[in-house]
């Protein structure tokens, strides 16, 4: 792109007048004149009225229906930052990816609390719940998972530090013992329980 | 006879609960409203959308105009806003162009053609601009806004909007140069 005389950018502009171009100079104006002129006078379809006034009539999205609609649609948001803010956010950002974190992204867990978790082998069942000294040996209150449909059926739970028995509860009726518990111990009704130990989760 | 109201007595009126009012302002801008914004966004189909949402967003926020008496410039600049935003959302080079020459009709004339073909030739040369050029030189030579106008429009300094015109104008004479 070649820069073009100034005269003719002041002749344009109304700073000059053009008969006081050279002919060359005016016929480049008048170029230029004849292409704008050319955009200006390509037809505008109009006709917009009745379907702005038809919008206006409806009534205005409630505040919550817009919050939403701007949350969904793609927006292009410019952030004008300083080069040295930006250096310094970066540093910032570099700082907390390097340092490691102690804490994982599990649950939060106080001093006397541990992380326990059931897992057993159930390919029939429909609903597994384990129960135990932990919550009073009521079913129903913590179910297993099988997310997969593999047969293995999970649940994790935060407990407090002690030890517990349980055992697990298949299709709401079925009691059976873990047998891959690290410890058995049988109950007053001649049944296994299993024996759970939780530990402090912190150090 | 009394002649037409003025933007500030609709802004009024509108302003006042006369709903209807508005259609008066959309006749009244919506040809200058929609060929600026089918020269920014190539395509007149998306431009009359961008227009009526302009316009039912300046019907919605018409109390916020501080000065009705320049209430053009201030449609300009919400539908500038709107271009701006669809064409950030955009691929660059996605810039339809609608203004390839119509189909040669056996009442076309050889003047009308070859107009047609020039305004194809200078439409395209006008979609190749970086958007800040091409809305500097629309406004200025399209719309014919003066740059204090252009100033309210965009929100940029005069001598940055004179600068893109500038810009704007030795790219679209290098066009019509290499097409002579």
């Amino acid at each position: 792109m070649n820069p073009i005389d100034p005269r003719i950018h002041r002749a344009l502009d109304g700073e000059l007048a053009r008969e006081d171009l050279p002919r060359e100079l005016r016929l480049v104006v008048e170029r230029l004149e004849a292409a704008a002129a050319l955009l200006a006078a390509a037809p505008a379809v109009a006709g917009l009225e009745p379907r702005v006034m038809a919008a206006l009539r409806r009534p205005a999205p409630s505040r919550m229906r817009r919050l939403v609609r701007w949350f969904s649609i793609p927006h292009a948001v410019t952030l004008r930052v300083r080069p040295v803010w930006s250096l310094a956010l970066a540093a910032a950002v570099a700082l907390l990816t390097l340092v490691p974190i102690d804490e994982g992204n599990g649950p939060v867990l106080g001093d006397h609390e541990g992380i326990a978790q059931f897992v057993g082998r159930f390919p029939d069942a429909q609903t597994v719940h384990v129960v135990g000294s932990f919550n009073d040996w009521r079913t129903g209150t913590i179910p297993l998972e099988d997310r997969d449909h593999d047969g293995v059926w999970r649940a994790t739970v935060v407990l407090p530090t002690g030890t517990y028995e349980y055992m697990f509860v298949v299709d709401g009726e079925r009691w059976v013992t873990d047998h891959l518990a690290d410890r058995l111990v049988e109950d007053d009704f001649g049944r296994e329980n299993s024996i759970l130990i939780v530990r402090a989760a912190r150090r | 006879m009394r002649g037409d109201p003025s933007d500030t007595e609709v802004v009024a009126r509108v302003l006042g609960g006369d709903r209807e009012a508005f259609g008066l302002l959309i006749r009244r801008y919506e040809t200058g409203l929609l060929r600026f914004a089918t020269r920014m966004l190539g395509s007149r189909d998306v431009a009359a959308d961008a227009v009526a949402e302009s316009l039912v967003r300046a019907y919605r926020h018409l109390a916020s105009c501080r000065d009705p008496s320049r209430l053009r410039t201030w449609l300009y600049r919400i539908v500038a806003n709107r271009c701006k935003s669809y064409l950030a959302r955009r691929d660059v080079a996605d810039v339809p162009l609608e203004e390839a020459p119509p189909v040669a009709d056996v009442t076309d004339n050889e003047a009308a053609l070859e107009r047609a073909e020039q305004l194809a030739l200078v439409a395209r040369a006008l979609a190749q601009l970086a958007p800040d050029q091409r809305e500097a030189f629309v406004l200025k030579h399209v719309e014919g806004l003066s740059y204090q106008e252009m100033a309210d429009v965009t929100g940029e300094r005069i001598p940055t909007l004179k600068m893109r015109v500038h810009r704007a104008r030795e790219a679209l004479l290098q066009v019509l140069e290499d097409h002579a």
